[in-house]
């Protein structure tokens, strides 16, 4: 079966990533450069609560995106598989990814996932994973893969700049993210309501907020997730 | 692995590794990156954030253990702009040199931003630089010989984020000779952070609360926190738990 046959692109290379067809187009390219067949671009989303995701761009066929759903792929970006700029590459083999359930991995290696990489991007201080697969183990060259890596990172800087997304990066307020800013340098309520020069129950307030916006059960995982997402 | 004699022992593989065993490591690679892009000096910079304000706190360049003058203008006061430029953005900065050519090919420029050329006498391009604990850097280097295509711009990029976090890693071990964390000292923060009550945390590992809320107390005195939530923030930002 032959899966992304290749694409001759009639687009100009050098043109820069200003649209979603655009960044679909960039995509394709660094794929066929490395040697992958499906790639995607995704990020943790806080504000579907724990274990959800948002894609910016992906190639999956939907049944895998069905069979793997948001947990799925949640799990393996927080797997701690991600690999970061300039770190040697470091597969993930659907056969042997113990953080997924059988039935995932079985999901991962029927729809083509054999060796997965996962690589985490910052694009202008949003947190972006990368996930390149292809269905022949060690198909996919490590040099390009790190090429790509940065590239994907230029790319996105590019396309939130034009799209004026950073999709759900942030869906907290300004105070909220400052309360949450100060309880995770250690500050109690009443500290952080005499830095904010605000009382004890507007800050409690603000981080109520903020706890039920991120759907966490306590303060220590609302830190916790904003930390992980990069707003504080 | 925290043996303070076996350090001293190269071994052989220790290059193919690259792996920068002290700053006089670091500084060699940096210099390596330094000579494939035709660069003539380099340097490389912690990202200091005061409140708004953003500095460049050298940590070396090519005249290691020295300061070169092109370091102390590039940390200096009057490059605010700049530098808050340089640690917002993921895209590398470029500037030229008075009367210097345009040093990257076409598709290099696509994914790069061109400054104003005050910064250095020379031509320069700068690398923003993090590591996987949100420690913020840039590494840069200047020179009027240097030539880049975007195969060349990308692997660079990749050496200095590989460089930097080498960088701040050592930085790191000499700072903090704090005990080490026990695994279920750090087992009781992750699932803190995952949301659970010292009950639930107990249930969890099959321990009695005490024994849990006794993990968290030492490992938020081991971490010289101020309470629970400031040491799992710690142990999130320095990566002991992910």
């Amino acid at each position: 079966m032959a899966y992304a046959a290749p694409i001759v692109e009639t687009q100009d290379a050098n043109a820069p990533v200003t649209s979603r067809t655009g960044l679909a187009r960039f995509m394709r390219r660094i794929c066929a450069e490395m040697g992958a067949q499906r790639y995607m671009l995704v990020q943790p989303s806080v504000e579907r609560g724990p274990k959800s995701v948002s894609i910016i761009t992906s190639n999956w066929v939907f049944d895998a995106l069905e069979d793997l759903g948001s947990e799925g792929i949640a799990r393996i970006i927080e797997s701690g598989v991600a690999v970061s700029a300039g770190a040697r590459a470091r597969p993930l083999l659907a056969a042997s990814a113990t953080f997924l359930t059988a039935e995932e991995r079985r999901a991962l290696r029927d729809h083509g996932h054999i060796e997965t990489h996962c690589r985490r991007l910052v694009a202008d201080g949003v947190n972006v994973y990368a996930l390149f697969s292809s269905e022949t183990p060690g198909a996919i060259s490590g040099a390009a893969l790190s090429r790509a890596h940065m590239k994907c990172g230029y790319a996105l800087v590019q396309f939130f700049a034009a799209t004026g997304g950073r999709a759900s990066a942030d869906p907290l307020s300004e105070r909220e993210r400052e309360c949450l800013m100060w309880v995770s340098e250690g500050k109690t309520t009443d500290e952080v309501a005499l830095i904010l020069g605000v009382s004890s129950n507007t800050v409690n307030s603000y981080i109520a907020h903020a706890i039920q916006k991120f759907r966490a059960s306590n303060r220590a995982m609302a830190i916790a997730t904003a930390i992980r997402s990069g707003i504080i | 692995m925290l043996s303070l004699v076996s350090s001293s022992q190269p071994s052989a593989t220790s290059n193919d590794e690259g792996e920068a065993r002290s700053l006089i490591d670091a500084v060699s690679m940096c210099r390596n990156i330094a000579g494939r892009i035709g660069a003539e000096s380099f340097s490389l910079f912690f990202t200091a954030v005061h409140g708004e304000a953003r500095r460049l706190v050298p940590v070396f360049d090519e005249t290691f253990p020295g300061v070169s003058p092109v370091t102390r203008r590039l940390s200096g006061p009057d490059t605010t702009d700049f530098v808050r430029l340089v640690s917002t953005t993921t895209c590398p900065l470029w500037w030229r040199g008075n009367g210097a050519p345009t040093f990257l090919d076409a598709q290099a420029r696509v994914w790069t931003r061109e400054v104003a050329p005050s910064l250095t006498k020379q031509s320069g391009i700068a690398f923003p630089v993090a590591n996987d604990r949100r420690r913020l850097g840039a590494i840069i280097f200047t020179g009027n010989e240097m030539k880049l295509d975007e195969e060349l711009l990308c692997d660079t990029h990749a050496e200095c984020f590989d460089l930097f976090a080498q960088v701040a890693k050592l930085r790191e071990q000499e700072c903090n000779a704090q005990r080490p964390m026990s695994k279920r000292e750090l087992e009781c923060l992750r699932l803190t952070a995952n949301g659970l009550t010292s009950d639930e945390i107990a249930t969890a590992l099959g321990l009695s609360v005490h024994t849990a809320n006794q993990y968290l107390t030492n490992s938020t005195q081991k971490l010289n926190a101020m309470n629970r939530i400031h040491a799992v923030a710690k142990a999130l930002r320095s990566g002991m738990i992910a």
